[in-house]
């Protein structure tokens, strides 16, 4: 078990730049998440440490060992692909057999490690059937099994539970993660779900056009986003336009006094290195379960207007309000006791703690 | 890394190719530029485009290579398409009964043709018999069909080429995409046209092009239809008085031009959209069955092109047991006894043995070489991979008779290539050689649309799982192609056991004699010579069907059936 570094990594495809100088840093035993919208450059990023594609410039460290020279097959970094990659012309056990044949395992072993690995994966039996006799979740949980047989040292999974059905899908995600978790490996998950993310990542990382936005816990991700692209990219949120009125608290956790046109707002600072002053302006951010609707007598953080559209979810409503200035927020009222009508006239408010303001 | 290993395989195959290939016809066509006095000159070059005989000549080969090759795809397609769609009484064997033309020996096939289809031939009595033609006045089928004919003949000996192309394209098709299509509500036309098609396309493509340059490049045919005014009969005809006459030579150059041109600007057109199908394995086939009357159609339509295709082995087989034919429809008298004859004359039996060696030698070494090459063109990135891929399709462009005398030449005390042929002039390691360097085509295509087809990441995968490169070919790669590299290595096979002009101008003593020159040999030879060639003709169609259906069988086991016979 390794810890793995990424240090100013850049991969080209002719003009196109997949990876444009991305450093990162996975602890060993960690289950990383690398997160993004398609043509982001997460699989470039995984296949790089997986040795499938050449950097052009840049250094992956397993540990303090430099990987750019050493070939796929010597960097026990084992992949689980999107479309499974299951060989056709092999049954389930030959095909979870493979790494260790190539290992040069003596037979008996291989034996005992492929049934293993099949029991560990629900399948005990199935060693002899071909790959075309099974389903969908089972060639996935084969592909798994045939990655972890082989005992690497980290394991690359590449949207492995994409081509699954939703409930397949919630019931490989705790597998996978106990799976990585019982074996100490460390794992690299690259998706584009963030449900799957939040739910199963120790840390996380959000990618956009080659570039690493934000490294930290699903937490940290969720509640301190630092750019409003990985706050509308994780989750919903309302991003209101407005400027700096005033600094209300400048150490460590700075905390700003907003003026928009829907009226005032105050919250948090989030990037740490970004001091911003009177009249910047920025964007504030407010998750719509932030907010609440209350008739209480509070100016900070609230919007007068009126319900346009509500839509009944069974544990939470979501209204779509619009403020009397013209200004449009999204509001989810959870454990709702009753509706409000599209017409009411309503206040929304959220608690400064709530509220992040970020760069425009 | 993986353009190093690239770039070294390059390296080794263009060495090979520049020794083995370039040298030798370069060797041979310098002709065409040697001056007079010994000087560089474009005047015999320049000389073909004026002489109106020549360009009509060069005119014809294009039309007869484009005719034959749309021909071929006309048989080939359907057929390919009705095997890979539906199941139909016979199917197995008319599956492998189709590819007959592939195992008919030269020579002889022409001489069977003439005994069928001749002004005295059987077709012409069957005719006459039943009053549907003027006894005292026979038609020429050879002589008056000419232009179609050749078409036809080369059409008919060429599609299974195509067919095994297009079979296997279709065999990687994931029915799911023809499903997905069918359910977006596209008619079975619209269907097949729109993704059914495109999608065979390098399948198709790689077969078209053998097809055609073949056919641009044939001289068998035209000769025995005896249509002279194409450029491969204005070529032998110009060689063989063997006067230093440099314009064959110079006619010989525009054709490997042309056909390089050819397949360069059709290769660009059509080919470059390379297929990557992505996903999971594929999902059971939708195989049809057919209802008995449907069925007995499509075996019927099989069976009859077969039948047609078969015409000149017809011809060979009824000659070999005739003991005297002339002017009826069966000989009028049959018999057993060329076969012992053959069997016993010493030519025979070595012969056979000495095309075995060579054939499988060529075929071995083509595996080798074109198996590797393919890697080069599909999985690297190296830079010129795509002019590599043209360079590999030339030597079909090149007569073997240019490339033979390039060797002969080659090979004779003191010059290069001497060292292949030894004191104790034993030609088999040059023999090997040429055969494989001009079978290398078929192997390096078939290569080539089976690894566009196979999903990258399905060897990824290995890599990943801590196999060397080596070993993810081998076990991975290898395995995944092995319907396509069957393909490719029975055509090499195939066609190195039934070599003409290298056989005849490089193996000179008869203990050496391959097949082909032991057949040629016969058929100059006095009294019942011709009985004798077609005898020992028939050995060769019997011998090279039992090892195609072998060879058929085991890649259809291995490869999880994908031939489906």
């Amino acid at each position: 078990m390794d810890d793995i570094r990424i240090e100013s990594l850049v991969k080209e495809f002719g003009e196109e730049r997949a990876l444009d100088h991305v450093n990162l840093h996975v602890e060993a035993g960690e289950l990383f998440f690398l997160l993004g919208s398609s043509g982001c450059g997460k699989t470039t990023l995984l296949r790089s440490i997986a040795g499938l594609e050449t950097p052009d410039h840049g250094q992956i460290f397993f540990g303090d060992r430099e990987m750019n020279k050493v070939p796929t097959h010597k960097r026990e970094a084992a992949m689980v692909f999107q479309s499974f990659a299951l060989w056709p012309h092999m049954t389930v056990g030959q095909n979870i057999a493979f790494g260790l044949e190539e290992r040069r395992v003596p037979g008996k072993e291989i034996r005992e490690r492929v049934d293993d690995a099949l029991e560990r994966v629900q399948l005990a039996g199935y060693g002899e059937r071909t790959i075309d006799q099974l389903s969908g979740g089972q060639q996935q949980r084969v592909a798994l099994a045939r990655a972890l047989v082989v005992k690497p040292k980290c394991l690359l999974l590449d949207e492995p539970l994409s081509n699954l059905d939703s409930r397949l899908r919630m019931e490989m995600r705790s597998e996978i993660r106990r799976i990585v978790k019982e074996n100490g490996l460390t794992g690299i998950y690259v998706t584009h779900d963030q449900e799957e993310a939040l739910s199963m990542a120790d840390r996380m990382a959000i990618m956009d056009q080659g570039r690493i936005l934000q490294v930290g816990t699903p937490e940290q991700i969720y509640r301190d986003p630092l750019t409003a692209h990985v706050a509308s990219f994780i989750g919903e949120t309302n991003l209101i336009e407005g400027e700096v009125e005033s600094i209300v608290r400048d150490d460590r956790h700075m905390s700003v006094r907003v003026v928009s046109s829907a009226g005032f707002f105050q919250g948090r600072v989030t990037k740490a290195n970004w001091r911003p002053s009177e009249g910047t302006p920025v964007l504030v951010s407010i998750r719509p379960e932030a907010m609440y609707i209350d008739d209480s007598r509070d100016v900070l953080n609230r919007v007068n207007g009126v319900i346009e559209e509500s839509t009944y979810l069974g544990r939470s409503v979501q209204y779509h309000f619009r403020g009397d200035d013209g200004l449009r927020l999204r509001v989810t009222e959870v454990n709702p006791h009753w509706m409000r009508q599209p017409g009411d006239h309503v206040a929304v408010l959220a608690r400064t703690r709530d509220v992040v303001v970020l760069k425009h | 890394m993986k353009n190093n290993r690239a770039i070294l395989i390059t390296a080794a195959v263009i060495a090979f190719f520049t020794v083995f290939f370039l040298f030798p016809m370069v060797y041979a066509l310098q002709a065409a530029f040697r001056a007079d006095g010994g000087g560089f000159t474009f005047k015999y070059l320049l000389g073909v485009f004026r002489n109106p005989i020549y360009l009509e000549g060069l005119w014809n080969a294009l039309r007869v290579g484009i005719g034959s090759m749309v021909l071929a795809i006309l048989i080939a397609f359907p057929l390919a398409l009705a095997s890979h769609r539906w199941v139909f009484p016979g199917k197995k064997w008319l599956g492998v009964l189709i590819l007959a033309p592939l195992v008919l020996p030269p020579f002889v096939g022409a001489v069977g043709v003439k005994e069928i289809l001749g002004v005295h031939g059987s077709f012409n009595a069957i005719l006459i018999q039943f009053g549907m033609m003027d006894a005292t006045n026979p038609r020429d089928w050879l002589g008056q069909g000419r232009f179609f004919g050749v078409i036809l003949m080369n059409a008919l000996h060429l599609y299974p080429i195509l067919y095994m192309n297009v079979l296997a394209a279709l065999s990687k098709l994931d029915p799911a995409m023809e499903q997905a299509a069918q359910n977006l509500g596209c008619p079975p036309w619209e269907r097949f046209k729109r993704i059914t098609l495109p999608l065979c396309m390098p399948g198709i493509f790689s077969g078209a092009a053998v097809v055609f340059i073949w056919s641009f490049t044939e001289l068998g045919v035209p000769l025995v239809f005896d249509y002279t005014r194409i450029s491969s009969v204005q070529i032998y005809d110009g060689i063989k008085d063997l006067n230093q006459n440099p314009m064959p030579y110079a006619l010989i150059f525009v054709m490997v031009l042309i056909s390089t041109i050819i397949y360069l600007v059709s290769k660009s057109l059509f080919a470059n959209k390379a297929v990557v199908v992505e996903g999971k394995p594929s999902v059971a086939s939708n195989e049809r069955i057919l209802s008995p009357a449907k069925g007995m159609i499509v075996s019927a339509v099989f069976m009859s092109i077969f039948v047609i295709a078969c015409i000149p082995h017809i011809g060979v087989i009824l000659l070999s047991v005739s003991g005297d034919w002339y002017g009826t429809m069966l000989p009028s008298d049959m018999t057993l006894a060329h076969y012992g004859e053959g069997l016993s004359h010493p030519l025979v039996v070595p012969s056979i043995q000495n095309s075995l060696f060579y054939g499988l030698g060529a075929t071995a070494l083509d595996l080798i070489l074109g198996t590797a090459i393919a890697w080069v063109i599909v999985r690297s990135t190296m830079r010129g991979r795509h002019l590599l891929d043209a360079l590999m399709m030339l030597p079909l462009a090149v007569p073997g008779l240019v490339l033979a005398f390039g060797y002969l030449a080659l090979s004779q005390p003191g010059q290069p290539l001497d060292f292949l042929v030894g004191a104790s002039n034993n030609p088999a390691m040059l023999l090997i050689i040429a055969y494989a360097v001009r079978r290398l085509p078929y192997v390096v295509r078939a290569a080539v649309a089976g690894l566009q087809q196979s999903n990258v990441s399905l060897e990824e995968a290995a890599r990943t799982m801590g196999a060397t490169a080596q070993s993810t070919v081998r076990r991975i790669a290898l395995p995944l192609i092995g319907a396509n590299l069957a393909a490719g290595a029975i055509l090499a096979f195939a066609f190195a056991m039934l070599e003409v002009s290298d056989s005849l101008i490089l193996a000179q003593q008869a203990e050496h004699y391959p097949i082909t020159k032991a057949i040629y040999a016969l058929l100059s030879t006095l009294g019942n010579g011709h009985e004798l060639a077609a005898a020992l003709g028939v050995w060769a169609m019997v011998f090279l069907g039992v090892a195609l259906i072998g060879a058929f069988t085991l890649a259809g086991k291995k490869a999880g059936g994908i031939f489906r016979f």
